[in-house]
């Protein structure tokens, strides 16, 4: 389902001037946009892709988190992984079990 | 008379111009041999204005007004505001009569178009007008087709379109040759969980399609596997309106190369006048 709010917040990162400021303060740019639900501001804040990518067109997903910063190939990975049949490190087991 | 002279292809991608210089040394030769092989034959064509079909991404529209064609009428438009493209021409020479002409008939054979007097045009336009390194560039008439976010119109009604563009290029009232450009394409996937992935089988069946010709095929193999090819397999549809427009005949492949350093099945062709 389309969110209007994240979409238009990603749309207008494109201005001017916003991609600096919102890599300095993340928190200043998405407080102008008190429509965000707040589990969206919460991925926003902490790169979560797979959250974002099904509430959002997929050509602005890209553009958010290479606004973002995100390498490539971490945006990539992120999206891999959320391919049907993947299995995360956490459910195969590969995490906490040192 | 305007007189039709040709219609042109190419694929587009943003890394072609921002990974420019971090491309492997071949894929580089082989994008540069083939964008100058294109300009070679659009230049032949000797176009007094060109008809470019792209989609938008995201730079003039937005989910609060987002048309299904857009025809720019007017006499300039703006060059990308990518900054990956800063290289390219700020301002760019529309042909508004042409455009009004071609919006006009559109609109006397029932289609609706949005118009626009001044465009943004992106990367999907000014790559190709880029790398085909032409020495001057025709006047255009700038074209965006909803390639990025359903509903897109459907295959059937981008053959009605591409032929409405031959009708409206054979009736306006002056001369000038004209040329229709599609950019866009092949498969490719952008955004999604599959991001990277390259469905060239597809590609090779929608090659062989144009070279076939017919309308019915190329529509079967699109409605049947062009969504499940990526989402920028959308912009198929510039190819298809071009193809119609040059009466579905005459597809000359230049080159097609699986490219996933730029993430894209990438193909140049031209049809013939």
């Amino acid at each position: 389902m389309t969110d209007y709010w994240l979409s238009k917040f990603i749309y207008d990162l494109q201005k001017p001037g916003a991609i600096p400021e919102y890599r300095a303060d993340r928190g200043k740019v998405i407080a102008r946009y008190p429509q965000l639900e707040p589990e969206v501001v919460q991925a926003l804040l902490s790169d979560d892709v797979a959250f974002l990518a099904p509430r959002v067109n997929a050509y602005l997903l890209r553009y958010y988190f290479g606004f973002a910063g995100m390498s490539d190939e971490k945006f990539l990975a992120a999206l891999h992984a959320m391919q049907p049949g993947t299995v995360s490190k956490e459910e195969a087991g590969e995490t906490s079990h040192g | 008379m305007a007189e039709f002279v040709g219609a042109f292809a190419a694929s587009h991608a943003p890394l072609i111009a921002r990974d420019w210089d971090k491309l492997p040394a071949a894929s580089r030769d082989i994008i540069t041999a083939d964008f100058r092989e294109l300009g070679k034959r659009l230049t032949a064509a000797k176009p007094d204005a060109m008809v470019i079909l792209s989609p938008d991404h995201w730079t003039n529209f937005f989910l609060d007004n987002l048309p299904s064609v857009c025809i720019g009428v007017g006499d300039s438009h703006d060059g990308p505001p990518e900054p990956f493209m800063k290289d390219f021409p700020r301002s760019i020479a529309g042909h508004a009569a042409l455009g009004r002409h071609i919006a006009a008939t559109a609109l006397n054979d029932d289609f609706e178009p949005s118009i626009s007097h001044r465009m943004a045009l992106d990367h999907g336009f000014c790559i190709p007008l880029q790398k085909m390194e032409l020495a001057r560039l025709p006047r255009i008439v700038p074209i965006v087709v909803n390639d990025l976010e359903p509903p897109m119109p459907s295959i059937k009604r981008c053959f009605a379109w591409g032929k409405l563009l031959a009708k409206a290029i054979a009736s306006y009232p002056e001369k000038l040759r004209v040329a229709v450009f599609a950019t866009g394409g092949l498969s490719h996937s952008i955004g999604e969980p599959t991001m990277g992935a390259i469905d060239e089988a597809f590609d090779r069946d929608c090659i062989k399609a144009f070279q076939k010709g017919d309308e019915g095929p190329i529509t079967a193999l699109l409605d049947a596997r062009m969504e499940a090819a990526g989402n920028g397999t959308h912009e198929v549809r510039n190819w298809v309106i071009a193809h119609a427009a040059a009466g579905s005949r005459g597809f000359d492949l230049i080159d097609y190369r699986n490219m996933p350093e730029v993430y894209v099945g990438c193909g140049w062709a031209s049809w013939s006048a």
